[in-house]
């Protein structure tokens, strides 16, 4: 604790009304960066101390010192990491492509599917009938006519369905995870990504198209999909081949290389509406499944892992709007207990059809709470499209993600412990 | 899309150029050009506003964490070799002659390029021209100790001008980095109106008393049991938030995180085992600090800047060649020292890239545009024939003392 006081000080310090004058707030990003790479980090070891993971004391850490608390990191600042953030991100997918063997996913593909198509079902219908519900008992669906409940109920619905893939595969290196649960959660958790791509754009052009009558069901969503998924898929197979070649060939400077991947991962889908999750997470499959090459990749992004994770959690956490806590934390609350029911049985009932045993039965559902970017991602488009309740139901889902961010590595760690999967995988570096 | 492939195509030449031209074994100027890095500088050229703009104005924005990084780092390594035991190893007219060989090109290279400056741009104001003076003096008087220890493992037989070589090159980084904080303080921007001297004290008080409590914590963080990601974790986040810090109130980084390196190497005895992870992280982290240079250069090239540039390097030849005699006499030092020695300092390196960028970034002034054009050319030029440089000096001198 006394290491952490110190920095806090400092930091303090820095930030004090006195020094202002003296400072060029425009170059406060580097600060804001170093600040929350050594808070959170010693933030996230405490927490370690009390058999939490580490990540969860990375987001804690950074809503403390994020723009709603003690604006440390300031909302340009993380506006200015965002670069970082992406950057971290097109790694983490990279490593988790990588994690993914082939032969191990063919075994356990019959329970993902069914685990990962019952989730998402009662996911959908869940929300849809606590759509229905709700508008008798909270003002805030009241004044919506029915399709507008419909289509907020069916947004909603594929936004509470995936888990964060970037949560699950940097709480799974921490502990260094490995086996069946392993597997399994990090496959479904990739797979629902995929299809809750698909579904949103679906029920986006659905909702737009019951919300306003002149807009007919516009089937061009498909050709977005194809598109963009179909895209990204392509490139990720290009970075892959890249990847593999490179390090067959060369091998030199290794961490630079995969460095400069990762950025120009995060340009092309930046620039050209793809998805870095995607490209590295297929960039990543391809070297691990296609070469002998999937080792040294994992093993080249394990030695800056750590640093990844620290800024990629804590901006993620400086990024969650608390004051959207502050209106909605109930309905956010109710949300958040009936997603984690509703994965409850969604797992229950694939793993039963499955012929999986009690212990993935019951207690599978903890590792798929997690919530992060895809669901911010399709927030802020859904916002853009429906200006009647877009804000408001930004402000749910932010409050959702708020929660599920700082509850979802806990059960995913404890499970983890639980079925005694910890501490398996060899380090490569 | 074309920009694209383009980023791809060249960042593959840059591994490719790398991978077959540092395999050869002999010190060429074109192989030690490509070993030290610099060609990345002209990647990122290539890359930056003046080439294909992929690393546009917003992705540096975006980037620029890492340059602070980067020059934090610079600073830190150079703080980290200055272990009070190590220095006491060599003898004190070793350390004596560092500081007059520092103060003779620092003052005699200012003062040359005080009188240029002023006949080249008699429109800009006097204290500006006298401060660029003052930093292209500086950059002068920085060397580096690559080229020294990429010689190391080529010449079998090593001397006592080889290891003041050494000592010599390593140690000017400090006294270009103090330099450089007295410069900052002083002539501090926004520039002072009153008080000059008080308030410049106490921006170089802050400056050194601020990473003291961070060296500190960074020795009670890695006492006890570190693993080697958590020394990672620490050492990247303790350099961000020092450079951080100099940047949000326009300080030099390169001396606060000196200051850092200083204390933390003088406090711990973990220096066998942070040594390998220093190099390990060295190199990415500095190719990308040279790209990232090199696209945030906006090259201004005419002949004025062609003439400086070349003043340059013939003050950096001179400079370090003409006094030798004198300063043999004045300390009564106990190794012959020939003229040719001092043409074994020519390389600058990463150091005086590293001072250049910190007065670009803390002088946001058109100025300081011309004087990163200089100070860039100056250095890729004085690079490429430091080698020759160095087959004059320590490897003559070397087979001289050997018979």
């Amino acid at each position: 604790m006394i290491p952490l006081g110190i920095v806090f000080l400092l930091m303090l310090l820095l930030k004090n009304s006195a020094l202002l004058p003296f400072a060029n707030l425009d170059q406060g990003t580097s600060l804001a960066l170093g600040f929350i790479l050594v808070f959170a980090y010693l933030v996230g070891n405490n927490l370690k101390r009390l058999n939490l993971p580490q990540i969860t004391g990375f987001i804690i850490a950074g809503i403390l010192c994020g723009p709603y608390i003690l604006n440390f990191v300031s909302e340009s600042d993380v506006n200015d990491l965002q670069l970082f953030d992406g950057l971290a991100l097109s790694l983490i997918a990279l490593t988790a492509g990588g994690e993914m063997k082939i032969d191990r996913l063919r075994r356990q593909l019959k329970t993902i599917t069914s685990i990962v198509f019952f989730q998402m079902l009662m996911v959908l219908v869940g929300f849809l009938i606590l759509g229905l519900i709700a508008q008798y008992f909270i003002s805030f669906f009241g004044g919506m006519s029915l399709l507008q409940l419909f289509a907020f109920s069916l947004l909603l619905g594929t936004l509470m369905a995936p888990t964060s893939p970037a949560t699950t595969i940097a709480v799974m290196t921490e502990i260094r995870s490995e086996g069946k649960f392993t597997d399994l959660i990090l496959g479904s958790a990739v797979v629902k990504d995929f299809i809750v791509i698909v579904l949103f754009s679906f029920s986006l052009s659905f909702s737009k198209s019951v919300t306003a009558p002149s807009l007919n069901f516009d089937f061009r969503f498909l050709f977005h999909i194809l598109s963009e998924v179909g895209g990204s898929i392509l490139i990720g197979i290009l970075i892959g081949s890249g990847i593999i070649l490179y390090l067959k060939f060369i091998k030199k400077d290794v961490v630079i290389f995969i460095l400069a991947v990762a950025f120009f991962s995060y340009q092309i889908s930046h620039n050209y509406g793809y998805h870095p999750l995607l490209i590295c997470l297929v960039a990543g499959f391809f070297a691990e499944n296609f070469s002998s090459q999937g080792k040294l990749l994992i093993s080249a992004i394990e030695r800056s892992s750590v640093p990844i994770y620290v800024i990629f959690f804590a901006i993620s956490g400086a990024s969650l709007n608390l004051s959207a806590l502050r209106h909605t934390w109930l309905l956010a609350l109710v949300c958040v207990g009936l997603r984690g029911l509703l994965k409850f049985s969604g797992t229950f009932i694939g793993a039963r059809l499955t012929g999986e045993g009690k212990e993935v039965q019951v207690l599978g559902w903890a590792g798929f709470l997690s919530q992060a970017g895809v669901a911010l991602g399709m927030a802020i488009v859904i916002q853009d499209n429906f200006p009647d309740w877009g804000s408001e139901f930004m402000a749910l889902v932010l409050a959702i993600i708020a929660i599920n961010q700082i509850i979802g590595p806990v059960f995913l760690q404890r499970l983890l412990v639980k079925v005694k999967e910890t501490g398996k995988k060899i380090s490569l570096t | 899309m074309q920009a694209i492939y383009a980023f791809g195509l060249l960042i593959l030449i840059a591994f490719l150029g790398a991978k077959f031209i540092t395999k050869r074994t002999s010190i060429s100027p074109v192989s030690y050009f490509f070993y030290s890095g610099f060609i990345y500088i002209f990647l990122g050229l290539s890359l930056g506003r003046s080439g294909l703009d992929i690393l546009s104005s917003s992705i540096l924005t975006g980037f620029t964490p890492l340059v602070g990084l980067g020059l934090g780092w610079v600073g830190f390594l150079f703080g980290f070799q200055l272990e009070t035991k190590y220095l006491k190893r060599f003898p004190g007219k070793y350390i004596s002659l560092s500081l007059l060989q520092f103060l003779f090109v620092f003052l005699s290279g200012g003062f040359v390029f005080s009188l240029v400056l002023k006949l080249f741009y008699p429109a800009e104001q006097v204290y500006l021209l006298y401060g660029m003076a003052a930093a292209l003096g500086l950059l002068l008087s920085l060397n580096s100790p690559t080229l020294l220890s990429i010689a190391s493992r080529i010449i079998p037989e090593r001397g006592s001008y080889y290891y003041l070589a050494r000592f010599l090159t390593s140690v000017s980084g400090f006294w270009g980095i103090v330099g450089l904080a007295l410069l900052l303080s002083f002539w501090h921007f926004p520039f002072f109106e009153s008080e000059v001297f008080l308030r410049g004290g106490s921006v170089l008080l802050f400056s050194t008393l601020f990473p003291i409590p961070l060296g500190f914590l960074f020795h009670f963080l890695t006492k006890k049991k570190t693993s080697e990601e958590q020394m990672l974790v620490y050492l990247l986040g303790l350099v961000f938030f020092v450079s951080g810090a100099a940047f949000y109130f326009n300080l030099p980084p390169l001396y606060l995180s000196m200051v850092l390196g200083i204390t933390f190497s003088n406090l711990t005895k973990i220096h066998e085992k942070l040594y390998p992870l220093l190099l390990s992280t060295e190199k990415p982290l500095y190719i990308i600090f040279l790209i990232l240079i090199g696209a945030l250069w906006d090259v201004s090239l005419d002949y004025t800047v062609a003439l400086l540039v070349v003043l340059m390097v013939a003050l950096r030849i001179l400079t370090y060649v003409l006094p030798l005699p004198i300063f043999k006499v004045v300390l009564d030092f106990p190794l012959y020292l020939p003229a040719r020695f001092g043409l074994c300092f020519l390389s600058s390196g990463g150091i005086g890239v590293a001072l250049a960028v910190s007065i670009k970034l803390a002088y946001p002034l058109p100025l300081t545009d011309i004087f990163l054009t200089i100070a860039l050319f100056g250095i890729l030029f004085t690079e490429f024939v430091s080698p020759w440089g160095l087959k004059f000096s320590v490897f003559q001198l070397d087979s001289e003392e050997k018979k």
